[in-house]
């Protein structure tokens, strides 16, 4: 090879290669039953590596449309809209009603998965339970998401992103110590209930792939978060307590925490010996190291605190780049708080492909998120953004059914398949758009 | 179970039935495993990204072997207060499952040759360690892949393996703290900027109390590992998977660079008000807190009539002002006044009422913010079984959290044994899968290599 292994791995990754690499859902098609936030994401981080999803949404148009922060729409879309909704394509079609039930059943026919994230058992009620499904193609993948499941003492009951972190005990591990419990800064009980539930999915996929087998899928948000508590539970369970919030300090890793910098705030973390050593010699106060070498030690409450509060008087009189300077001296670990706009203008990210910039058919330049992980041989890649209610029918009723252009026209007419409603702005195509771009087969 | 446990508050009742028979925890072990035919090996460090990753796809039967280095690895140290329950903390039992715990140390030469001559059998290979650092053994990715083509080397860490950064704090471990400070949320979570009775020293960045850098770390790279997988059953072809946690949290940060990209704007921290929907939002009860909802015309007009104030219907008619930041906190504070007088069981059982009443303007949602005990006491999750309760035959009585994949009606997810010692299956590994006899074995723990 002869090269540095970070050449050798940017390589590998060359991102002016990426439209030449295979996508690894490659002929995954996927019916969207879902709205708001969870189930669009679980279909969305398999979109963007290659599976067609088709959305449905209802006459009203998906929630989001009308979510976005305070009120702000741009180009007419809500923003709350385009975040779990990239590279898809839309249908308008209430798939309750009889007419459009049928045409859901021969796309059914010709799918993979199915993801609903409605009230449990409103699919069956419109026949379009797993039998239903099974019976038109026996290798179907449904998978239904809610709040507690579709059975149980609590099934029924109505979840929310905020309600998943209450309910699931996240929110409330979640603040500063002497303070009230705190919601995370955005909807994480849904993007990452979405993550585990494209997972389930791909699990599926892949004992299909051996079996030739479907299944049905019931996932729970709520329990997704109490997954995701780590050590949380066996602590109850031996010790009789509950989790004490502790702000930004790691009660099972010490130090770890936030300090405070002339210039801003700097997160550091030095666990094993070694590290630890690392960062006293950078701090010039090995007695904190001769204290307590031992990892173990360290997280003893007591001493904790001790070492942390040394460590915050010592960074008090630091920049910010100058800890994370010695950190990567030393071989610990600090970095600053990255925000939206370092983000957004890091090269860093830009050349892993973590943000991509694209030019979207209806509004222009997009830079963005692209979701992770970066692969060599079948990276995920950006196509288009969130469109207007209905603005594939006629892709999905002429390429995917085959039907010809008077029976498009006859399901318009009887408002079985339908569009944006010209007054509900968040519906509709941009201001001055011209009719065409972005449309397929118009 | 009797029928009304199943049913619960379904709208219906006979999907639940159907549903239940479908996923029902009971047959759980009876049933295939979708990843059954899978060798991973997690040789993560110190990281509970990596262990998670090796959990998941645990947990749906890939064999995963748990290499540690012959100490066993720091994860095993990192616990609340340092409590371990023999070589365990608490986290590390907890990520232990149905995983095959092996030591090895691959510094040196003959540990060199055995962990290649595992990672030839594998499909998977999972690392945290610093970018290039295996391959400074001879041990990375373009050397592994000579000898088989077809394996998913997936690194873990939070600078990625390439890009300016990876290159410039390239001598920097993962850390979960670091990996939420670089992933955007911490920076618009915590105390609510714009609310003037929350003191100052407390208007900064906050993590998420678990692991969530680490978590959303693991999970991201498991579903990249499963796609790879899947283009590996139809290609046979492997690759390289670089899963940096903090970008799987900037991935999933609402619209926060959306909203820069537009506007030019940042959006400051919201503390538990929501800018793009409200209320809905934690407020203050009797016996501690509870979600509430009403964000919609009708939803919000429901919420007014539950608590009988008209007049903030007036106040606050339309989104327009319950979105403006500064009227959060007093709508907050209001509904507060009303809220601090009931418990939240109360708060729920009027919601719930109200929802029946025929001539309901909206529904409004509610949500108790339940400390971990009383989750652990909920006749739900233990229908469920959302947790497993053991007596380990090596860490005794626990209790972790199962599969979340359990629900699934051909293949669920499922624990089969919590965690394991410090090389407890060295023995089995190494004659499995090299044909290492007793007496070699012998000689390798003499030499300080397994």
């Amino acid at each position: 090879m002869g090269k540095s292994p970070q050449d050798f791995t940017r390589l590998l990754f060359d991102k002016e290669e990426l439209f030449d690499k295979p996508e690894p859902l490659k002929g995954v098609r996927i019916l969207e039953v879902c709205s708001v936030v969870l189930g669009p994401a679980a279909c969305d981080y398999l979109a963007e590596f290659g599976a067609e999803v088709i959305k449905f949404e209802g006459q009203k148009g998906d929630q989001m449309r009308f979510v976005t922060p305070y009120a702000y729409f741009w180009k007419g879309m809500s923003p709350g809209l385009e975040i779990e909704n990239h590279n898809k394509y839309w249908m308008g079609m209430h798939v309750g009603n009889l007419r459009a039930k049928e045409l859901f059943l021969e796309l059914v026919k010709k799918s993979d998965v199915v993801v609903d994230n409605l009230t449990p058992g409103r699919m069956a009620k419109w026949g379009l339970d797993y039998e239903n499904l099974k019976e038109v193609n026996p290798g179907i993948i449904q998978l239904h998401v809610s709040g507690y499941g579709s059975w149980g003492p609590w099934t029924g009951r109505t979840s929310y992103d905020a309600v998943a972190q209450s309910m699931g005990a996240l929110a409330p591990i979640t603040g500063f110590e002497d303070r009230g419990p705190i919601k995370s800064g955005v909807w994480i009980a849904d993007w990452i209930t979405g993550l585990m539930c494209a997972n389930a999915i791909l699990s599926a996929l892949n004992y299909r792939e051996r079996s030739g087998e479907g299944q049905f899928i019931d996932y729970l948000q709520v329990e997704n978060v109490i997954r995701w508590l780590d050590w949380t539970w066996l602590y109850s369970f031996k010790t009789g307590k509950d989790r004490k919030r502790s702000g930004n300090r790691d009660l099972a890793i010490c130090p770890s925490d936030l300090f405070e910098c002339l210039d801003g705030q700097v997160a550091l973390a030095a666990f094993s010996e070694e590290e630890f050593r690392g960062l006293c010699q950078a701090m010039e106060q090995m007695d904190l190291y001769e204290k307590h070498p031992d990892p173990l030690e360290r997280l003893k409450d007591e001493n904790a605190r001790a070492l942390l509060d040394r460590i915050a008087l010592w960074a008090r009189n630091r920049r910010v780049d100058e800890v994370e300077a010695l950190a990567s001296r030393h071989g610990f670990a600090a970095s600053r708080v990255l925000e939206a706009k370092d983000v957004y203008r890091s090269e860093h990210f830009r050349e892993r492909g973590a943000i991509q910039e694209y030019e979207d058919p209806l509004y222009g330049k997009m830079v963005q998120q692209c979701y992770p992980p970066v692969m060599s041989e079948t990276p995920g890649r950006l196509k288009w953004s969130c469109r207007p209610l209905g603005f594939d029918n006629r892709y999905v009723l002429k390429k995917i059914l085959g039907l010809p252009d008077e029976e498009v026209k006859r399901l318009e007419e009887e408002g079985v398949v339908f569009q944006w409603n010209p007054k509900v702005p968040s519906q509709c195509p941009p201001p001055g758009w011209d009719g065409k771009s972005g449309v397929k087969l118009g | 179970m009797d029928d009304s446990k199943i049913v619960g508050l379904a709208a219906h009742p006979e999907y639940a039935k159907w549903a239940h028979r479908e996923t029902n925890p009971d047959d759980i072990r009876r049933k295939p495993e979708a990843l059954d035919d899978t060798v991973v090996l997690d040789v993560s460090h110190g990281s509970f990204a990596g262990l998670f990753a090796s959990s998941l796809l645990a947990e749906m039967g890939a064999e995963v072997i748990r290499i540690e280095p012959p100490g066993g690895d720091l994860a095993r140290k990192m616990t609340p207060y340092g409590m371990m329950i023999r070589d365990a903390g608490l986290g590390y039992i907890t990520e232990g499952r149905n995983k095959f715990h092996i030591t090895l140390d691959f510094t040196t030469e003959e540990g060199k040759k055995l962990f290649q001559s595992l990672a030839k059998k594998a499909d998977v290979l999972i690392h945290t360690f610093k970018s290039g650092y295996l391959d400074g053994l001879g041990l990375g990715y373009g050397r592994l892949r000579e000898s088989n083509p077809g394996l998913i080397f997936t690194a873990i860490h939070t600078y990625g393996q390439f890009g300016g950064d990876a290159e410039k704090y390239s001598n920097q471990p993962d850390y979960d703290i670091l990996d939420q400070a670089r992933g955007v949320i911490m920076s618009v979570t915590g105390e609510p900027d714009l609310d003037p009775e929350v003191p100052e020293k407390y208007k900064k960045p906050l993590k998420q109390g678990n692991w969530m850098g680490w978590y959303a770390g693991g999970a991201w790279a498991a579903f990249g590992i499963q796609m790879a997988m899947l283009h590996k059953r139809k290609t046979g072809k492997g690759q390289f998977i670089d899963a940096s946690p903090p970008e799987g949290l900037m991935a999933i940060s609402n619209y926060v660079m959306q909203y820069f990209h537009m506007s030019g704007q940042q959006m400051p921290r919201a503390g538990n008000y929501d800018y793009a929907v409200f209320p809905y939002t934690y407020v203050k009860c009797k016996d501690g807190f509870t979600f509430i909802s009403g964000f919609s015309d009708p939803n919000w007009s429901a919420l007014c009539e539950i608590m009988n104030r008209p007049d903030l219907l007036e106040r606050f008619p339309s989104i327009k002002e319950r979105l403006t930041p500064g009227n959060q906190p007093t709508i907050q504070h209001e509904i507060e006044l009303f809220t601090a007088q009931y418990t939240s069981d109360e708060i729920h059982q009027m919601i719930t009422a109200y929802g029946k009443r025929p001539d309901k303007k909206g529904t409004v949602v509610t949500g108790r913010l339940e400390t971990p005990r009383e989750v652990l006491q909920r006749e739900h999750w233990e229908a469920r079984e959302t947790f497993v309760r053991m007596n380990d035959p090596h860490y005794g009585e626990i209790l972790v959290q199962n599969s979340s994949f359990k629900s699934m009606s051909k293949t669920p997810g499922r624990i089969k044994w919590a965690c394991r010692p410090i090389g407890a299956d060295n023995e089995l590994i190494f004659r499995k899968y090299l044909g290492l006899d007793g007496q070699k074995l012998e000689e390798l723990k003499e030499n300080g290599i397994v």
